[in-house]
Order: C-alpha cells, then structure tokens, then sequence
C-alpha cells in the first residue's frame, strides 16, 4: 500500500528531473534520457557516481583488498596510527570481510554487517579466544544490524530482517521474519545503518540513487520505522547519503552524519554532522549543501536560509560513516558524551581526506561545536588506503571498538594513564 | 602501487624478513596457477572458446574473482569444485602469479568488422568505461584489463553482468553498465575491445 503510494510519487518527480537535465545538456553537459520506466530500476553507472567534471576527471572510488589483511600486516599498519596520548590501538579481530555496522547481543556477541561480501558475522569470545563465524550469507548489502530483546535485525538494501534468538543460535539461524520492506530497492546509496531508539524503534536512512538529482520521494529521507507494527514516520527531508546517527544520551535526539555530493571541487562541499530538533526537517539536498552553497543546477530557486544547516562541517570528501556518543568511563572525563565519528575516506579528490576518527565535542542543543582528529593515518600516500574506519561501537569497558571494510577488520582503541 | 608500497614498506622497515603479507607471492602462484593452465593456457592467454586470458590481468580484479567463485557469489560449474581448494593466501599468489604474465597484445584472429567496431567505440565512450578501465583500457586496482580479451568471453562477461549471474566489485557499477545493453551493443563492445589499440584513444 505504502509502497504503490511512494512509486507514484517518484513518477510524478521526473518531469521536473527531465526539464532540468535537457537544460543542463544545452549548455555541453551530458544528458540523461530518464523517461523509460527502466532508466530507474539500473540507473546508469555515470548518474549515479555523477557527472564528471574537468576539475575531478579519472578520480573514481577505490576498490580494497579482495581478502582481508593478515593479522601480521595489520599489527605492522596499526603502528603507524596516530592517537592522543594515553591511547592504544590493537587488532581485536580479523578475517571480516568487508565489515561495517557492529551491535552486541546481550550476551556478548559481537554481530557485524558486511557490504558487497552478503554476510553477517558473529564474534565469539571463550577462554580468552575470539572466534568470526560467518552466520548469514547471500543477502544484498546487508550493512546495518542492531540487537534488541533477544533478536539480530538486519537491514539490507529492501529489507529489514529480525532473527529471533539468535545468540543462542548462531551456528542454525531461524528463518528471519521481514519487519519491514516498505523500501525502493535503488542499490546506489541504498546500503543502510540502523539505530534503534529506547522505544525500540529504529531511524534508517534513504539515500538518493545517484549522485545529485531531484529524488524520487521515496528517499532522501530518514525514517523512523517501529519493526512491531511496520509503521514509518519520515523524520527528516533533503538528506543525501547518510550510513551513520546516535541518539544523544543527554535528550534522545538523532544525530546523524550524511556525506554530501560529489564532483564540485577538491575542498566542497563539506561532509556533514546533523541534529534533528523537529520532525520532517529539511536539511537541503538537493538544493543546498553544507548549510551555505546552493547547488550549481539544481538549487532551483532555493534559498539555503529555507533550510537545516549543519551542526558540523566535517571537511569535503571525508565520508563520515558510522557514529557514536561516549558514555563509558575508560576515557577521561572530558570524552564523555563527546561524538566520535569513523570517517571512511575520499575517492572523489586528488589527495584523500578523511580515512580517520573524528571527535566532535558540542552541547546538547548542537552550540559550541568543535571538531579535532582522534585517530588519524590510514591513508598511504595521495590516493591509497590501507584500512577505512567505517563504524565505531564502545565496549562494555568504555573501550571503543572500530570496524574497516578495507582491511576486514575489527579494531580496540583502548585509554590507560 | 600497493605491492610497490608493500614492497618498499618491507625493504626499508624490515629488511631481512616479512615481504608485505598481502601482497602475493609470484612463484607460489606459478606453482599453483598448473591447476589453472588446462583451460587457461600455460601462459595465462586462453585458446579455449568461452575461456579468458588471464596473462597481464590485474592484481585486484584476479583476487576478487576467486573470493567470488569461492563464496558462490560468482557460480560455474568449471570453477566451483578448483576454487573451494584455495586459502586467501592462495588467492593472493595466483593474483601477483597472473598479473606478472605478459598480455596478450596481439589481436585475437578475425578481421574486425569496422562498423561493429565504430559502434562498440561509441558506446565505450558513451558508457565512460575508461573511468574504470582507463584509457588504455587495460585497467587498475579490481577493474579488469579488457583490451585484447578475448571477444568471445567479452560477450559471455557483458551477458553475465547484464543477468546479474556474476557481481561487480563494490557498488555494482559493471551489473549497472551492462544492465541496459542489447546483444547487438555487447557484441559490438565485444569487437572494439577486443581489437583495441591505446593509440586510437
């Protein structure tokens, strides 16, 4: 029902699409024919990284190991992290590939999504020794998972899944049951995080299948979605490629992180840390990035006063992913309730920028901002990587542990004066 | 570039030990690659219909398409029963092995049918494949050398992608390209690589 309503309104959005686009070819830019139905189930390669420009021609994303890095290469790489003192960095599991969004059970699980590789891991500990079992396989981009009351939810391109008992179940799953499926099935941006609140509702992010365009009404969203009932409200508008948020622990309000369009320049516009202070606001994509740049095409009229800016500029092509807010007592008392976010890294600028943890201490009311490195040195030279920090989740004992979809890998950031 | 770091790493950091774990090792990869050479041929360039040459192909894009006929990601029934036999370690040889092999450079047989081959050109440019493969069409990092495989197995590739019977690396952007081809488009992409010299670029 839901689903039937939100194609009709992504109908209704192409002929604005189409207007702009055959402007935008008379001035010698490319054009795309995005009238035939088929043009929106595999939109071409080019719309969605976006359209090449002079200034940014042959940058194109980076493809990583195809195996994960061995435990001694790791231990080798990690030397060369850059920390604030009294902090460590150690190898806390390997052989992951692929790994993104981690959740723990109740039991000490770690549950760990995965992107292109389709499997959903789970991190065992016993007698001192940690084990990675893969535990699901085959689904399409299965990035985000969470736990709650006893269940592995699981977000895959189109799908929210719920393993009921799992932990007592990890080498024989049950058959998932599907919670929600009120979803496009756009792979471009449509891998997802979940975060689940104290209700046990979760905010799940739609991002737009391309680059920059108007968005079918289906996406550029975050929804607030309760896996009960299947019920969604649509908690904030004009949101580009958003894989990461928290709850602040001060006021149960979202935060989340939302990387912003491709090919302007090398320093714009700047990734993004966002605050929703009411429900359905707007944070300007299309139109406006970084609070303050209306878009060269498809600012369309707009005014960026219309919308939300940022809480945070986190620096162009830095690819904020996952975040957390630090509530445990490890780390000196001026980290508590600070945000750390894992920035997965650029492709589209010619000396990558990003590929770190960032702390961001502010307010709860998003004042008094103020952004420093926190783990820094992933990048090897002008355009190489040899891990990504995509996901950040604290441990029971305030340590922080980061997954890299690069290496395959799981790290502990751990503090001792 | 990344065994080249790899490599520089391990001569000026550790000089006696530990050649750069991930980067794999040639001469493992020769002594493996004899399961290989039946279909693949004894230098990595295929005479077999259906079958490609894997002489001069890169690193990255071999790894990555062992991990997916070893998960089952990518099936064939030629492939499946070898490959659940190979370790990572396996696949990182076989990948250095491979991409250390001479291409084949000189044009596979059959004179080029030009209008095909026009055509098979505008596309590739119209598809942006050199972002990818880059313009000498003989790739980097997990995007294949294309230029000079051979046509047969370029048309069998662009119809597996276009099926979806095997994944692109990362975000899909191959299952994205091939998606919207006919046959008459694949065969004349086919024919224009296959044939492809980097000075007509």
């Amino acid at each position: 029902m839901h689903r039937q309503s939100m194609r009709w309104r992504a109908v209704a959005a192409l002929p604005l699409l189409l207007a702009t686009t055959v402007g935008a070819a008379a001035q010698g830019l490319k054009s795309y024919d995005s009238s035939k139905p088929s043009f929106w189930a595999h939109p071409p390669p080019d719309w969605f990284l976006g359209d090449e420009t002079e200034g940014q021609k042959g940058l194109a994303p980076p493809s990583g190991p195809a195996t994960p890095t061995p435990v001694d290469e790791l231990q080798t790489d990690l030397k060369k992290i850059k920390l604030p003192p009294g902090f460590r960095i150690e190898v806390w599991a390997s052989g992951i590939p692929e790994a993104r969004q981690m959740a723990w059970g109740a039991n000490g699980t770690l549950f760990v999504g995965s992107f292109g590789a389709t499997n959903v891991y789970a991190v065992t500990e016993s007698g001192g020794k940690r084990e990675v079992k893969t535990i699901i396989k085959g689904l399409n981009m299965p990035t985000g998972v969470a736990f709650r009351d006893g269940s592995l939810y699981v977000i895959a391109i189109n799908k929210l899944l719920r393993y009921d008992n799992a932990e007592a179940n990890l080498d024989n799953l049950p058959e998932p049951v599907v919670v929600y499926d009120d979803m496009p099935p756009y792979i471009a941006h449509g891998w997802k995080y979940l975060v689940s609140d104290k209700n046990g509702w979760f905010y799940i992010p739609f991002g737009p299948p391309f680059n920059i365009g108007i968005p079918p009404t289906s996406v550029s969203q975050v929804r607030h979605v309760d896996p009960k009932t299947g019920l969604a409200e649509i908690v904030a508008l004009g949101v580009r490629n958003s894989v990461g948020g928290d709850i602040d622990p001060r006021t149960g309000d979202y935060w989340f992180t939302e990387n912003a369009r491709d090919w302007i320049s090398d320093d714009l516009p700047s990734d993004k840390l966002n605050h929703i202070t009411r429900l359905g606001e707007h944070f300007g994509y299309p139109y406006c990035h970084q609070g303050d740049l209306p878009d060269p095409k498809f600012a369309l009229g707009h005014k960026c006063s219309e919308f939300t800016p940022p809480v945070v500029k986190l620096g162009a092509h830095v690819a904020p992913l996952g975040m957390k807010f630090y509530t445990g007592s490890m780390f000196p008392p001026a980290y508590k309730d600070n945000i750390f976010i894992a920035e997965h890294g650029s492709w589209n600028r010619h000396q990558y920028q990003g590929g770190r943890i960032e702390r961001v201490i502010v307010d709860p009311d998003g004042k008094n901002a103020r952004q420093e490195v926190f783990a820094s040195g992933w990048i090897t030279g002008q355009r190489d990587y040899f891990g990504r920090p995509d996901d950040i989740l604290q441990a029971p004992d305030g340590s922080l542990l980061v997954s890299d979809d690069w290496a395959g890998a799981i790290y502990r950031i751990s503090y001792a004066k | 570039m990344k065994t080249f770091l790899s490599v520089m790493a391990a001569v000026v950091l550790l000089p006696v030990a530990h050649a750069g774990a991930a980067s794999g090792d040639i001469e493992a990869g020769r002594a493996r690659a004899k399961i290989c050479a039946g279909c693949h041929g004894a230098n990595g360039i295929s005479a077999s219909p259906g079958i490609p040459s894997l002489a001069g192909q890169r690193d990255q894009f071999l790894q990555w398409q062992l991990v997916f006929f070893r998960s089952g990601r990518r099936p064939n029934l030629l492939m499946g029963p070898i490959i659940t036999q190979l370790s990572d370690a396996d696949i990182r040889n076989l990948g250095a092995y491979y991409a250390s092999l001479p291409a084949n450079t000189a044009p596979a047989g059959a004179k080029p049918d030009e209008a095909a081959r026009a055509k098979g050109q505008q596309i590739v440019a119209d598809h942006h494949c050199a972002n990818c493969h880059t313009d000498s069409l003989r790739g980097e990092r997990a995007a294949a050398s294309i230029a000079d495989q051979r046509e047969d197995y370029l048309i069998k590739a662009l119809t597996d992608y276009r099926s979806g019977a095997r994944p692109s690396v990362g975000v899909a952007a191959m299952t994205e390209a091939a998606s919207g081809l006919n046959d008459e488009e694949i065969v004349a992409i086919a024919k224009y690589v296959a044939t492809f010299q980097p000075a007509e670029k």
